[in-house]
């Protein structure tokens, strides 16, 4: 089995199907064609580039090349989760990059060394799609995780500002926010795992699938996947929330409102 | 020599979004005394009580308490003198029991915990039943939880109070209870801000708080 090649027209007939959500659209009037014609383009072109620029590198298979790639979606993903969390990037980016970059790197080398047992750790066929993978998980925990951290101190810091002055250090006053942060960022992939292959098929099955895998591979590298994703995401958001709580306290303990974009008066 | 003042204020000025929410504050109480501050509302009463926290750090000024300037590497033990009960006060998650054992799980505090032997005393002190220990502290009414988060300081055993209307929601006996505590407590140092200041008419000192009071009176 091999994989059905997609033709320039076969794929321009996919964007017929897009008359449905037009339709919707129109016929309740919501103010959404706009912005969804935007992100249409948007996600077409890049993924015509992003295509392009992968097979390249694929073609290349050269270290530095998927190295330098990561680090690029690393970065990426680094600055769309401070915007996402309404911080400021100063304060934020650099210690949350380094957290990113571990919670990527560490399960990515194990999985492709590990695993797969390839001679080239950073062999750019599986490198860049399942750090990819891992990376855009952290993504989504991290913006959940890290808001509900600093929201949830910011909204209750008279019960935080009285641990403090109950003389809790810094990481023991922090300790029932980070709990519950972490709590709310994993609970996604923990319920994913739960109902995994029941409700929908997962996207690294699917395409294993799709490339001429057998289901009994497939599964395999699913399985391999989400663990990889979930021990992603737990070391991404302990060292991220870690990393971060250096530049965003004050001195003193309380929390430094000038981290956040826009300082809510108390 | 004399013994240093348990807290004292020189000349304090707090900036919040750079206007002063505090401007050439000075105050100092001697240990076992007890000061009331006046003023009227939005003077920067509880600012005094969270600049002597170190929650606020001064612009200019400074602060002493126990004889020791307060900064970024003093704060964190010179706490170990403050008990404080703030406005409307936040018990956070979980019973009334857990609130009440949380401070004794810090490591600083972890040689205290026999103090917890005490909850019942206090509870009959303050006029509160023991059935409350199991209740979420979510659920009490304002005037219960005032009175739990005096508890919670009193046990910490620290010589300085900073309360902050920690009588606001109790009835006139409850007032009266809580002020006769403190009437009583001659080893405590007391600053405080009260919307009944002849409940606290013990008073060692009224300091004034706002423009042009730079001092005790």
């Amino acid at each position: 089995m091999s994989i059905v090649e997609i033709g320039v027209w076969q794929l321009a007939a996919a964007y017929l199907l897009l008359a449905f959500p037009l339709a919707i659209m129109l016929w309740y009037r919501i103010p959404m064609i706009g912005d969804a014609t935007v992100a249409l383009v948007r996600m077409t072109v890049q993924l015509i580039f992003v295509g392009l620029y992968l097979q390249v590198i694929f073609q290349l298979n050269i270290l530095w090349l998927s190295a330098a790639w990561l680090l690029v979606m690393v970065t990426v993903a680094d600055v769309s989760i401070v915007r996402s969390c309404s911080l400021r990037l100063r304060p934020i980016a650099l210690p949350l990059f380094a957290a990113l970059a571990a919670g990527t790197t560490i399960p990515l080398l194990l999985f492709v060394g590990l695993i797969l047992r390839r001679p080239n750790l950073m062999d750019a066929q599986y490198a860049i799609p399942i750090g990819g993978m891992i990376l855009g998980n952290c993504l989504r925990a991290d913006i959940v995780g890290i808001r509900t951290f600093y929201e949830s101190i910011r909204t209750g810091e008279k019960a935080f500002l009285q641990s403090l002055a109950q003389r809790a250090l810094l990481h023991e006053a922090t300790r029932p926010y980070l709990r519950k942060a972490v709590q709310a960022a994993l609970a996604p992939t923990v319920a994913t795992m739960t109902t995994i292959g029941l409700v929908s098929l997962p996207g690294m099955m699917t395409g294993a699938i799709l490339g001429g895998a057998s289901p009994v591979t497939a599964i395999k590298y699913q399985i391999a996947i989400m663990i990889s994703i979930f021990s992603g995401t737990a070391i991404t958001l302990a060292l991220g929330i870690y990393l971060t709580t250096k530049r965003s306290f004050t001195p003193y303990g309380p929390l430094d409102r000038s981290i956040f974009k826009r300082p809510r008066k108390t | 020599m004399n013994e240093p003042a348990a807290l004292e204020a020189v000349d304090v000025t707090v900036l919040y979004d750079g206007h002063a929410v505090l401007e050439g504050f000075s105050m100092s109480l001697g240990a076992g005394e007890t000061a009331l501050l006046t003023g009227p509302s939005g003077c920067g009463k509880s600012t005094v009580l969270r600049c002597l926290l170190g929650f606020v750090a001064p612009k200019t000024g400074s602060v002493r308490l126990g004889g020791e300037p307060l900064n970024a590497e003093t704060v964190w033990h010179l706490r170990r003198l403050l008990a404080y009960v703030g406005q409307e006060p936040e018990l956070g998650t979980g019973t009334v029991r857990e609130v009440l054992e949380r401070p004794f799980h810090y490591r600083a505090n972890a040689g205290l915990r026999d103090n917890l032997k005490r909850i019942g005393a206090l509870f009959e002190r303050f006029g509160l039943g023991r059935a409350l220990l199991d209740k979420e502290a979510g659920d009490l009414s304002g005037g219960e939880k005032q009175r739990v988060a005096l508890i919670a300081a009193i046990l910490l055993d620290r010589p300085i109070f900073l309360l902050d209307e920690v009588t606001s929601a109790l009835d006139r006996p409850g007032k009266e209870n809580v002020a006769d505590y403190f009437r009583s407590r001659d080893d405590a140092t007391v600053l405080l801000v009260a919307h009944d200041p002849e409940l606290f008419s013990f008073a060692d000192q009224v300091v004034p708080v706002g423009p042009g009071s730079g001092g005790a009176r």
